[in-house]
């Protein structure tokens, strides 16, 4: 399967995802004018991905220093997504980077943790 | 020339660091909301308190974007008062759109943070309504992020559009 990879914009984050290295990495700010326009690729990719995954261990990486209120719902269908692949028997760990000194990340990561049982969550600070 | 001299004065009186009026694109988003990061960087603002100013400068421009009725054209200013920082949106919405909004914003206004949380959190597992573009979260979203509750205001224009404008306080 081929790799996903772009580059950050001024709006949108990198995409670094990794089908043989099993490395899933989103990186940087997440608010473009159309949420949906720009993470349907990303979506379509994941879903590719994860209807071929075996029991193969999956490391997702989130370091978003900040995203809108669309993008929000965009994160939580992706959290959903994996969790659903995970719930058939995958192996998936997921990184949720904060700053330091950045509560709401840190809040928004801390209840996602809570919300996906079947994901290793883990929310990190960041090193600085 | 007098009167955008008292313009500035009237700004500076409201403690209006930054302002906007006209046609807002998202390239004009992205410029103003690095400029303004920057001006509360250089006040030593501590960071939730820039990511929440910012993130509320983010959502009310985008609201202009996707729902003036008048071609993306606002108005947003950006301020301090006192130990906190406020942001001002106005833009012409149709009327028919003057009941949903305020029921709604009146509804989060009388929300508790804890209440916000949890409406957040089901609204965003529900999706957006059909008349929304974005997630319909943009303003549950700022109000819990705000020092105080959202302040808003519906002027009608005429028979097919109303001015609304909203404050919040961070």
């Amino acid at each position: 399967m081929e790799n996903l990879k772009l580059d950050a914009t001024k709006d949108t984050p990198e995409i670094n995802f990794d089908a043989q290295q099993h490395l899933i990495e989103v990186r940087g700010k997440s608010y473009p004018e159309n949420t949906a326009e720009f993470y349907s690729p990303i979506f379509a990719w994941m879903e590719k991905y994860l209807s071929q995954l075996k029991d193969e261990e999956v490391t997702v990486n989130m370091d978003i220093i900040y995203f809108n209120s669309s993008s929000s719902k965009v994160l939580l269908d992706f959290f959903e997504t994996l969790e659903n692949a995970a719930g058939n028997g995958s192996n998936i760990t997921v990184n949720w980077f904060y700053e330091e000194g950045d509560e709401d990340s840190l809040e928004f990561g801390e209840e996602f943790q809570e919300d996906f049982n079947s994901l290793n969550f883990k929310v990190v600070q960041k090193e600085s | 020339m007098d009167d955008l001299y008292s313009l500035k004065q009237d700004f500076n009186k409201r403690g209006i660091f930054l302002s906007f009026s006209g046609p807002i694109s998202q390239d004009l988003v992205v410029e103003i909301g690095a400029t303004l990061k920057k001006k509360m960087k250089l006040e030593e603002a501590g960071k939730t308190t820039v990511l929440r100013v910012f993130s509320a400068f983010v959502e009310n421009a985008q609201n202009i974007l996707h729902y003036s009725a008048e071609s993306n054209f606002g108005i947003i200013a950006v301020g301090s008062e006192r130990d906190c920082y406020f942001i001002l949106c106005g833009n012409s919405i149709d009327n028919e759109r003057v009941e949903p909004l305020r029921e709604k914003l009146t509804k989060i206004k009388s929300m508790s943070k804890e209440e916000l949380k949890q409406y957040y959190k089901e609204q965003r597992k529900k999706g957006p309504d059909e008349d929304s573009k974005g997630g319909g979260l943009g303003f549950i979203e700022m109000a819990k992020k705000a020092s105080r509750p959202i302040e808003f205001d519906f002027r009608k224009i005429n028979d097919l559009h109303s001015f609304f404008s909203v404050r919040i306080v961070i």
